[in-house]
């Protein structure tokens, strides 16, 4: 368990990060969104160890997060980092060995994440010579070669194709359910609420909405009747409890308490052929969090 | 240290397998041929043709094979051999050395024939062949066995020389050494040290560095990095080294260098070791400003002008080796790294000059590795413009 407790950063007059608190759970998959510069970068930074906090720290498993224990973290910052005129099996190894594996088990696990994420044959081309999707996978693979207990991960799904995106979804799967915590962020919402059990929202150096996509929906997100009635006249809904927000492709959207009194209604307007809650998507709680 | 080892490593392997190291490393090694073979292709004849005729052909040609002429130069002189020919008589022989087919010639073991005189060495060997076989000849005469002649003869060993000045023909030869040391120490270090001022630009330039320094200590990271790229520069500079000591054997200079060359050399290493470590620290230091490549001129712009000044004042002292400048200069680091072994090299200095010298160097490593490490760990997560290296030391 990785807990982020307060964390506070300022550069000069701004402030990056306003006491930043969340908690990643073991084998829980940490979805972190918001704004650009919103201070999701920061954050992750400050939980490598790549920045000291002004104030806050992060714990793990109960205790301050140290470098021993970074060792044995996975990470791939934003702005990718890999050496261009390093043959890329070798250079896989290098950071298993750096994280503390012998050599011979380095190598292996570098050969089979290679495998593992379709570049076994690229194993002896430089860095510099795979395309940009091709050199996030072996990012991936310097994350993940020495079996890390922790991975944070800035910004792991962008600019990868359709397909990459699903291997990289299933390898963090792959590794949340072996119980490590997975941190990572991204712009892309409808995966984030895809595949994570929760979400943090951060905004502004704060962190506006942190919680389960269920939760945050129940929290945050406010949600709506969908309803359409064949033949129902015009301003059918307005005498009724709660307030057209919509019209969704000629079914009304509904904001209400009274489900039940808008049912009645609409089944005195016509014949009812959809009936039902829409759920908020992560992205309107996205939009309604950081307004 | 495990961290510091796996850094040195990479370096080694990655930089070692590089075409531009090995390439570099072949054209310095040929180069250093080529320089020890120069005198050779100079210098004088290394073969005398000297013509005989009429009476005491046989005596004053074995005379004039066996003398050996000792005076030291770098121009090879001193290997010459004399290539003997027999003339059936004078007129044969004169018209030969009109002819130029041969230098000189010596008829009835006591006129010279020349075609307008012949240089200081073949005229020395002549006049000492001559003189032996007249002096065995006239101790012949006073009725003295000619085997205890040779042998009385033989046993008297060449004349001790000193010198009250110096050799002006040895000066020289050490100023050329010196020169070439100066040299040979001014690339190697240039190669290396640029490349971990480059090295550490591309770490932080391709940010590996955030990921490597969540499982490395930033004096390991730059350590290995030093320690790594010493390495390569100390293989180049033993194959240089190597390959200049052997084509000097080779080529027959060796025995023409100043005593004491070979020693130069070995200490040329060790000055070679302070001044990289010196300089592979501050390059390190001021590489980590740095966040782009192309900011990198304006932060290494100042060592390698120091490092010019340095080569420039020892290459240019290296004809005044006892002049103030160059006693005073050769005990500043990081001066002295190359003004001492020039001084060496010229053979101006005791060996606790040496000593001494060495010792304020190295004291001056350590507080280069102890600031190049402070400001290197405060500037290589800094990311973004050029840090100030004010703000690097105090931040």
């Amino acid at each position: 368990m990785m807990e982020i407790d307060g964390l506070r950063k300022s550069y000069g007059e701004k402030v990056a990060l306003d006491g930043v608190t969340f908690t990643v759970g073991s084998g829980e998959m940490f979805g972190f969104v918001g704004a650009n510069g919103a201070g999701k970068t920061t954050t992750m930074r400050i939980a490598m160890g790549v920045l000291e906090p002004d104030a806050g720290e992060v714990r793990f498993d109960g205790h301050r997060l140290g470098f021993a224990d970074r060792r044995r973290f996975g990470y791939m910052p934003e702005e990718r980092g890999l050496y261009p005129k390093m043959k890329i099996a070798e250079q896989i190894a290098y950071f298993g060995e750096l994280h503390g594996l012998a050599t011979a088990k380095a190598r292996k696990s570098a050969a089979d994440w290679l495998e593992r994420l379709g570049l076994a044959d690229r194993a002896g081309d430089h860095v510099q010579d795979l395309s940009l999707g091709n050199q996030q996978r072996v990012q991936l693979a310097v994350a993940l070669v020495h079996e890390p207990e922790v991975l944070i991960l800035d910004e792991p799904f962008s600019g990868l194709d359709p397909i990459a995106v699903d291997t990289m979804a299933d390898v963090l799967a792959e590794r949340n359910a072996a119980g490590v915590p997975v941190l990572f962020s991204s712009h892309q919402l409808e995966l984030v609420e895809r595949i994570c059990d929760a979400v943090g929202i951060i905004a502004d150096g704060r962190m506006v909405a942190v919680g389960s996509v269920g939760e945050l929906r129940r929290k945050e997100g406010r949600r709506f009747l969908k309803v359409a009635v064949e033949d129902a006249p015009t301003g059918w809904a307005d005498a009724l409890p709660g307030k057209v927000v919509g019209n969704d492709d000629g079914a009304l959207l509904i904001e209400t308490d009274d489900d039940q009194a808008v049912l009645a209604g609409a089944v005195k307007a016509g014949r009812v052929t959809h009936f039902g809650w829409q759920e908020p998507t992560l992205v309107e709680i996205f939009r309604e969090a950081v307004a | 240290m495990n961290g510091l080892f796996l850094v040195a490593r990479r370096e080694v392997l990655v930089r070692g397998r590089t075409k531009g190291y090995l390439i570099s490393m072949l054209i310095s090694a040929a180069a250093v041929v080529v320089l020890a073979f120069l005198p050779k292709l100079l210098g004088g004849p290394d073969e005398y043709k000297v013509g005989v005729a009429g009476t005491d052909t046989a005596v004053i040609s074995q005379a004039l094979t066996s003398v050996k002429p000792s005076s030291p130069s770098l121009t090879g002189d001193a290997q010459a051999t004399v290539k003997i020919t027999e003339f059936p008589d004078e007129a044969a022989a004169r018209a030969a050395v009109a002819d130029g087919e041969i230098d000189a010639a010596v008829v009835n073991g006591d006129t010279l024939i020349t075609d307008g005189g012949v240089s200081s060495e073949l005229s020395l060997i002549i006049d000492t062949a001559y003189k032996q076989v007249a002096s065995s000849k006239a101790l012949a005469a006073a009725n003295l066995p000619p085997d205890q002649v040779s042998q009385a003869l033989a046993s008297v060993p060449d004349i001790r020389q000193e010198s009250v000045g110096e050799d002006a023909e040895e000066a020289g030869a050490r100023q050329a050494i010196a020169s070439i040391v100066v040299i040979f120490l001014f690339f190697m270090l240039m190669y290396p040290v640029m490349f971990v001022a480059m090295g550490v630009i591309e770490e932080k330039s391709s940010r590996i560095v955030e990921i490597l320094l969540s499982t490395l200590r930033p004096w390991q990271l730059l350590g290995g990095k030093i320690i790594g790229l010493g390495i390569l520069g100390l293989i180049n500079v033993l194959v240089i080294a190597a390959a200049g000591l052997a084509a000097a054997s080779a080529s027959g200079v060796m025995p023409d260098l100043p005593p004491g060359t070979i020693s130069t050399v070995v200490a040329t290493l060790g000055w070679w070791m302070l001044g990289y470590a010196f300089f592979a620290a501050l390059a390190g230091a001021l590489g980590s400003l740095v966040s782009r490549q192309e900011d990198s001129n304006s932060t290494i712009t100042p060592l390698t002008m120091l490092m010019i000044a340095c080569y420039l004042v020892a290459l240019f002292t290296a004809g005044t080796p006892k002049s103030t400048l160059a006693v005073t200069l050769s005990y500043v680091p990081p001066f002295s790294a190359m003004m001492m072994p020039m001084r060496s090299a010229t053979g101006s200095v005791e060996w606790w000059e040496q000593v001494l010298s060495a010792l304020i160097l190295a004291a001056a490593v350590v507080g280069a590795l102890a600031l190049g490490a402070r400001i290197y760990r405060r500037a290589v997560w800094r990311m973004g413009s050029r840090v100030k290296l004010m703000e690097a030391l105090k931040g």
